[in-house]
């Protein structure tokens, strides 16, 4: 780590100010929530910025919020992982969100770090981004001056580090479907250091016994996280039972092309996508069957 | 919790828990001297390189920058030290011969210039062929990393004779027996090759050390080091200084762990700020100290003989040892490696044959228990995988052949201080042996012997102070062991007073008196010997100025409760020196003096004890990921009698926790001499959710042991016995491992290995 | 820029670069040495102060996140210079050795202990499981803060 390089930090508190520090100093400023991320690529010398911008101060963007009519939580892009992990709204309403987020990094990084620099960051190796990929509905909100958007995690995520936001385009919410009845969610990850070397999002719909929806996203083996398209079709209509899932995770494993890296090779990680996935189904079909 | 006397044997706190406890201990980042510079060091990017010129002058430039120190400016020295083989420069001069040798120095008002200064240097590197793994640096016509021929003997290697040759700094052989005759004959072979990777200590606290010069034939240091006494002698010869006029403050240590032992920062830093003429501090990076000390990675060849009932005959041991660029402390490693390779079995014959390469990697030093720790886990799964051939369990086949009390275990050297069999028996104890196991779960154990002690050459000096406050004055490094704590039971033990009343104060080359190292296990034995000495001169004192007090006989004076007591006559010790002295001052001072009590000490006469590397695990397996679970440890210190039985049980659960990591997690990637993973992101150190859920603790007290009261060290066997315990519970449970660590992904590929070699196997036997 | 904050209940008034990094605040100009630097990367917990009484790594922490709020350092643990029982429980279960991860697990556990004064074992792992040790196996830390919790709950007015 090397000591930082001179900057300013500017701290806008409304949104529209934001902007207008993002137009000016354009390529010279970097958003900064928490600065986990931020600060260490900087320290590490892979960037360096004379300007800040502080997003923190913008209102109400850690605020975390449920809409009953729409059945819909919606959670600020600066609202730390600590503060999701324990919010009440969100282990009422979305308890596997809180569960993903308790498992992110230390106590001292979820203190710290935002959810939406999680997201805008997009390193390859994430909970919440896996997650978000395998939750049908979710929606992630990007402003600008230009005006409001809403992009869909399968869009957002584009290449290690590199999502579909524009550079002017700060993300200030995220939007979560509750889970219906009969659905369950379930998520696993394989720690080997410090980040996770796999991770697994699964959530199963059943009716009358059948499973009438799935879903499975695959992460942190790829550069983003990846829907298992081939996985879920074969798990529609069918039993939920352990020969199923072992089919399933079988054909979500084949579909990864994981690279090898010091987390391990190629083929170890396929293993864990196998076994994670079908971990991840068992859960998700208990739960869903406990929903009622 | 201190205003009480703690005699051996007892749970005394520790004496500088209050100091850490309240962020007060000072560590050697903690110390800042007026004018103080902070120092960055320029590494080769390149695994070998020559240097063709460096260009500093725009760094040179940059305001705030005091000087900038290269290989140019070592002319009026003699910077090559190593206390094995003097083969480093205190950076490079020429030539650089890893990636992340030191090339130059710079000095400035704040770390954040010393920084940008860094990025303005300009060297021009010409890159060499390199060698930068055993395999490279052993083949014919292989790059040279050093020119042999040149290098000189350091001043403590300890090992007699020797000059390093092409890329082996150093060799040692041990032959006893005819082992190709037994080898002939036996029913049983057991073959292997076997793999460790190269580990990094993992102090909490990276390297770091402040240098002042006063005038300029006075040197001052404050440095994390644990052999304070080796590193001055060291550098009082680089700059010629005479050893008096060099001064090493050692404050506390945020752990060391081998890591720092010997001479590290100390040249670099005192060399820059020579040339700064200012105080400066060079503080490494977790990453720096990666490439500051590491364990050697090794290959090993190992073959086992035995007769058909399971009696070991002989034992064949090829290994090599990496050292990286510069020796460091590999020689003492390579002969101690070879000391364990054989365990300690009562072979008829053995043969080990053990090198020491350079390589262009960062170089190798001491780290907790090496030596064992390289070859415990090999030799003890061939014997358990002899067992399993002959039908015997892995603890008949230890009580079979274990050696016994007084039996010899290196040709002159000390024979066997300890009750080996008595010491499985109780591991197997604490694992349950024997009871039926849930699938899935394994167990396993390993026994080893550790050259431990290193030279017996310690000094102390206590001082009683006119109001009774007793300083230690000893050159221990308290790392964490708990030595203040022990040495203060020392002295309370003879004198009975309350641990309030005793102070162990930070090492300090001027003052606290000559220690050898601390390290090895040594401490309590030889450090703490010397302090035992010590407390018994004063009390011998104290009783000489009683007698004369109260005109009694020495017989009829006893010390008990802080006091001198004369039938039901009774003086604190203030008391007694101001009787002695006419006058409320003055001191006295008890000398202990610790040397070899035949012979010189030296290593082929040594060790000074045989530290016994015990334990066992209970682990359970993830078939699906191969990922193990460690559900109980049992440690087994045989600590010949226990001087705080709680300070030895924490040198266990750390050393078993530091075990498991070198089992399991932990390993250095280098790529074409790269360091690929230098740090805690990418270099997997054991967290608390890693730990076993039950901890046994078993603490052996023979009274067998060279120290006062039969005592003897600890805190690195456990270290040794747990790779070598987990490997074998993988063993009963049909997973055979030859590379370490057992990652998850390892055992995954061993399972799937074991699961093919099943499936020929049955098609084989199905066939016929 | 001017930073105001209080740092161990001591309003602190002082003009810091912007790229003040909280650690280097903390040792360098204030001179509480007993925050420890380690890995300088948000993962050992060495250099652990509570900010707000949240647990944080002061040392890739911006001093100016603590502009208006409350630090705490291990030299502000102490009660009117003596142990908190959070330290006495430390020592008591030697839950500690070489003494550099020690003030970052002191605060860690006080972070717990703020949020939750009886944790189970299960809540207390999952806490002081974010900070790191690399020479007592954890064990006597796990049993330090459950100590803590005893020792806590039974110090009147706390
Ligand atoms: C030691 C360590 C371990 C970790 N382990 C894990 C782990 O196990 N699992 C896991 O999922 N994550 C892990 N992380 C990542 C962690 O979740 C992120 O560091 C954190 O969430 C980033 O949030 P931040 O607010 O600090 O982002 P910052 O560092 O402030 O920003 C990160 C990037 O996103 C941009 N940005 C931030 N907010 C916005 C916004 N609202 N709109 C647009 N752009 C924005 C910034 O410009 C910057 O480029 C780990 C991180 C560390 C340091
Ligand atoms: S030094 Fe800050 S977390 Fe390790
Ligand atoms: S006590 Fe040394 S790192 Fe924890």
């Amino acid at each position: 780590m090397r000591t930082l390089t001179p900057f300013s930090i500017l701290a806008p508190t409304t949104l529209q100010d934001s902007f207008q520090h993002i137009e000016e100093h354009g390529w010279n400023a970097a958003l900064y929530a928490g600065g986990t991320e931020l600060l260490l690529t900087m320290r590490s010398g892979l960037a360096s910025f004379p300007y800040l911008i502080d997003i923190k101060k913008i209102p109400q963007f850690d605020e975390i919020s449920f809409n009953k009519d729409e059945g819909m939580l919606t959670i600020g892009a600066g609202a730390t992982h600590r503060s999701i992990e324990t919010s009440p709204l969100v282990l009422e309403q979305l308890p596997l969100l809180a569960e993903v987020e308790s498992m992110v990094a230390n106590i001292r990084v979820r203190t710290v770090g935002t959810i939406g620099g999680n997201l805008c960051f997009a390193d390859p190796h994430s909970d919440p981004a896996t997650l978000f990929m395998a939750w049908a509905g979710t929606t992630f909100e990007l402003v600008s001056s230009a005006g409001v958007r809403q992009i869909a995690p399968d869009e957002f995520f584009v290449d290690l580090f590199t999502t579909a936001r524009a550079e002017n385009e700060l993300m200030s919410k995220i939007h979560l479907p509750i889970l219906g009845k009969r659905m369950g969610g379930a998520y696993k990850k394989f720690v080997t250091l410090e980040r996770p070397t796999a991770n697994v999002a699964a959530f199963l719909g059943l009716a009358n016994g059948k499973i009438d929806s799935a879903r499975i996203a695959v992460g942190s083996v790829g550069p983003i996280p990846v829907r298992a398209i081939d996985a879920e079709g074969t798990l529609l209509g069918g039993f939920p039972d352990e020969k199923l899932f072992e089919r399933a995770a079988e054909t979500a494993a084949e579909a990864t092309d994981p690279v090898d890296d010091v987390y391990g090779s190629k083929e170890y990680k396929k293993q864990i996508v196998r076994v994670l996935t079908r971990r991840a189904l068992k859960q998700a079909a208990t739960r869903a069957d406990r929903s009622q | 919790m201190l205003d009480k006397a703690y005699g051996v044997g007892e749970r005394a706190p520790q004496v500088d828990g209050p100091a850490k406890i309240t962020g007060q201990a000072k560590f050697a980042g903690d110390i800042k001297l007026a004018g103080m510079l902070e120092a960055k060091v320029l590494r080769s990017p390149f695994a070998h390189a020559r240097i063709r010129s460096i260009d500093v002058s725009r760094a040179e430039a940059l305001p705030g920058v005091a000087c900038i120190l290269t290989g140019n400016d070592l002319g009026d020295i003699d910077p090559y030290y190593g206390h094995a083989v003097r083969d480093r420069p205190i950076v490079a001069i020429d030539r650089a011969k890893f990636a992340g040798d030191p090339v130059a120095i710079v000095a400035a008002e704040s770390a954040s210039i010393a920084d940008q200064a860094l990025e303005l240097i300009v060297v021009d590197y010409e890159e060499l062929p390199h060698a930068t793994t055993i395999e490279e640096a052993m083949v014919a016509n292989a790059p040279q990393i050093h020119d042999t021929e040149q290098l000189r003997l350091g001043l403590f290697h300890g090992l007699g004779d020797f000059q390093p040759h092409n890329n082996i700094c150093y060799e040692h052989h041990l032959e006893d027996g005819d082992v190709e005759k037994l080898f002939s004959k036996a029913d049983e072979i057991v073959e292997g090759e076997y793999r460790f990777p190269s580990v990094y200590q993992y102090s909490m606290e990276p390297h770091l050390t402040v240098a002042h010069w006063i005038a300029n034939d006075q040197l001052e240091l404050w440095s994390n080091c644990q052999h304070p006494y080796l590193v001055r002698a060291e550098v009082a010869d680089i700059f010629s200084l005479s050893k008096a006029n060099v001064r090493i403050h050692v404050p506390y240590l945020g752990g060391g762990f081998g890591s720092k032992s010997y001479t590290r920062l100390e040249p670099m830093a005192a060399a820059v700020a020579r040339k700064a003429a200012r105080p400066v501090r060079i503080a490494n990076s977790v990453t720096e100290s990666m490439w500051t000390s590491r364990r050697h990675n090794m290959i090993c060849k190992m073959q086992t003989a035995a007769d058909k009932d399971g009696m070991l005959l002989a034992r064949k041991v090829e290994l090599w040892l990496d050292t990286g660029a510069y020796a460091d402390n590999g020689p003492r490693v390579v002969a101690t490696a070879a000391d364990a390779a054989a365990g300690p079995y009562a072979w008829q014959a053995q043969k080990v044959d053990a090198f020491g390469v350079y390589t262009n990697r960062p170089p190798s030093g001491s780290y907790r228990a090496f030596g064992a720790t390289h070859l415990q886990w090999i030799g003890e799964s061939q014997i358990n995988e002899i067992g399993r051939r002959v039908g015997l369990d892995a603890l008949e086949m230890r009580k079979k052949n274990l050696l016994k009390f007084g039996d010899t275990i290196r040709k002159g050297g000390k024979p066997l201080d300890a009750d080996l069999i008595g010491d499985i028996q109780k591991v197997a104890d604490g694992l349950d042996w024997g009871e039926k196991r849930g699938e899935n779960i394994g167990r396993g154990f390993g026994i080893g012997l550790l050259a431990a002690g290193s030279r017996p050459v310690s000094t102390s000096f206590l001082r009683l102070e006119a109001d009774g406050t007793i300083t230690v004055l000893v050159s221990t490094t308290e790392l964490g062991q708990g030595a203040r704590t022990a040495m203060s039971q020392l002295v309370s033990e003879v004198l009975k007073v309350p641990l309030s009343q005793i102070r162990v104060p930070d090492g300090d080359t001027q003052i606290t008196p000559y220690d050898r190292s601390t390290g090895a296990s040594r401490s309590t034995t030889l450090a703490g010997g010397a302090v035992h000495l010590a407390a018994l001169d004063l009390r011998e004192q104290l009783i000489d100025i009683a007698v004369k007090m109260w005109k009694l006989s020495d017989e009829a004076i006893e010390i008990r409760e802080g006091q001198v007591w004369g039938g039901d006559k009774s003086a604190t010790f203030a008391e007694c020196l101001e009787w002695h002295f006419g006058f409320v001052g003055g001191e006295l001072f008890g000398r202990g003096i610790v040397r070899p009590e035949e012979g010189q000490g030296t290593y082929s006469a040594g060790p000074v004890f045989w530290e016994v590397c015990t334990g066992g695990v209970e682990i359970e397996l993830d078939r699906d990921t191969g990922e193990i679970k460690l559900r109980k440890v049992v440690s087994v210190a045989d600590v010949g009698t226990a001087v705080n039985p709680s300070l030895i049980k924490g040198q266990e659960m750390g050393g078993a926790a530091q075990g498991l990591g070198n089992a399991i997690f932990e390993e250095m990637h280098f790529e074409d001499g790269q360091l690929m993973n230098g740090n805690l992101a990418d270099y997997r150190v054991p967290k608390l959710f890693d730990m076993a859920e039950e901890f046994v603790s078993v603490i052996v007290q023979n009274e067998d042991g060279p120290g006062p009261y039969g005592l003897k060290g600890v805190g690195e066997g456990i270290l040794a016995a747990m790779p070598a315990a987990i490997v074998n519970a993988l063993g009963e449970l049909g997973i055979e491992i030859n590379e370490l660590p057992a990652t998850p992904e390892r055992v995954w590929k061993a399972m799937n290995d074991s699961r093919q070699d099943d499936n020929t196997l049955q098609k084989k036997i199905g066939g016929e | 820029m001017q930073l105001q904050t209080t740092i161990n209940g001591k309003p602190i008034q002082a003009e810091v670069p912007a790229e003040t990094l909280l650690i280097d605040l903390l040792r360098d100009d204030l001179d509480l040495t007993g925050t420890k630097r380690s890995c300088d990367m948000q993962i050992c917990g060495s250099c652990t102060v509570l900010l707000d009484g949240q647990p944080v790594s002061s040392c890739s922490l911006l001093a100016y996140e603590t502009q208006d709020r409350q630090v705490l350092t291990i030299e502000g643990v102490s009660l009117n210079g003596s142990l908190h029982p959070v330290q006495t429980a430390f020592l008591q279960e030697y839950g500690l050795q070489c003494g550099f991860c020690t003030p970052g697990m002191v605060l860690t556990t006080l972070s717990l202990l703020a949020e939750n004064p009886n944790p189970d074992e299960e809540t207390i792992r999952a806490h002081i499981g974010s900070n790191l040790c690399r020479c007592t196996g954890y064990y006597p830390i796990v049993n330090a803060v459950k100590k803590s919790v005893q020792l806590t709950n039974n110090t009147p007015g706390d």
